[in-house]
């Protein structure tokens, strides 16, 4: 238990959410990426998301029924969305598919993103705010006896 | 003569460890307000508090060396509890973090803090001032 671990837990939670919020930035960017249909040469950008897991303290010879408080968060993998892609029909495309005509855009709903972006923001602000009344407390701490 | 060792300053450090730890806790509840599956936990603290003061229950007297001391002997190892909150979901992903509650959670937990800091740095300066005479 280190002296200023809500801090740390704090900043787990912060990391997490600012990788999400990269994530979405990438996701939007790329939402005209495109590829060729059918072609696995030529894949359109596939949306990702993270994963978020918690974690535990490891410790040695502790109960089992004992409850310690976790260490934060993490992102344990990114996943791609399996969604098909958006087939659009512009055979001009130097990505068409050079028989059917279609090309392959990626499966990203912007209004998702907008809304997933809003979701991680407030969650690195919820973070914020944990650090800061953390901080206050440890002030307070070095304020007594003055 | 106990200073600064009294039951009072005993409480107030053990009521700032508590804040301290439930701090802890409540951060990992909000980092994890996103986890799926994640359960929050909460601190216990206050009936502890309680039933060491000898608010709740009865007080045994120690009448034999052998006995067991009750009430007040419990100060010392007065340790509050995490509890993890199983058996309720906020939502489809079985998480039960209540962002809101965790706010107000937190912003108490903190002014608890800051008050048992104050009390004892009042309490010291109440003692300088004793040492000082007055001046």
């Amino acid at each position: 238990m280190s002296l200023f671990e809500s801090l740390h837990i704090s900043a787990t939670g912060m990391t997490a959410n600012r990788l999400w919020l990269d994530l979405i930035a990438n996701n939007v960017a790329n939402i005209n990426s495109t590829g060729t249909p059918g072609d696995p040469n030529n894949k359109p950008y596939r949306r990702q998301a993270p994963v978020f897991r918690q974690v535990l303290r490891q410790q040695l010879g502790a109960a089992p029924a004992a409850v310690s408080p976790g260490l934060g968060v993490r992102v344990s993998q990114l996943v791609q969305d399996a969604g098909e892609p958006r087939l659009v029909y512009d055979p001009d495309h130097p990505d068409a598919h050079p028989e059917t005509g279609y090309v392959a855009y990626p499966n990203i709903n912007i209004l998702n993103e907008m809304v997933n972006m809003l979701a991680a923001t407030r969650a690195y602000e919820a973070n914020v705010t944990a650090f800061e009344a953390a901080k206050q407390m440890y002030l307070s701490a070095l304020e007594m006896g003055r | 003569m106990k200073l600064l060792y009294d039951p009072l300053s005993t409480i107030l450090a053990r009521q700032m460890d508590a804040c301290a730890l439930r701090q802890r806790v409540i951060a990992d509840n909000i980092a994890n307000a996103n986890t799926p599956g994640f359960k929050k936990s909460v601190v216990s603290f206050q009936q502890q508090l309680k039933r060491a003061l000898g608010e709740t229950g009865f007080n045994m007297s120690v009448s034999h060396p052998r006995h067991i001391a009750p009430g007040q002997g419990g100060l010392d190892n007065l340790t509050p509890q995490v509890i993890k909150v199983e058996g309720t979901s906020m939502r489809a992903s079985e998480n039960n973090v209540d962002i809101d509650q965790e706010m107000v959670n937190l912003a108490a937990n903190a002014l608890l803090y800051r008050l048992a800091a104050r009390v004892w740095s009042d309490r010291a300066n109440l003692m300088s001032y004793v040492i000082k005479g007055g001046r």
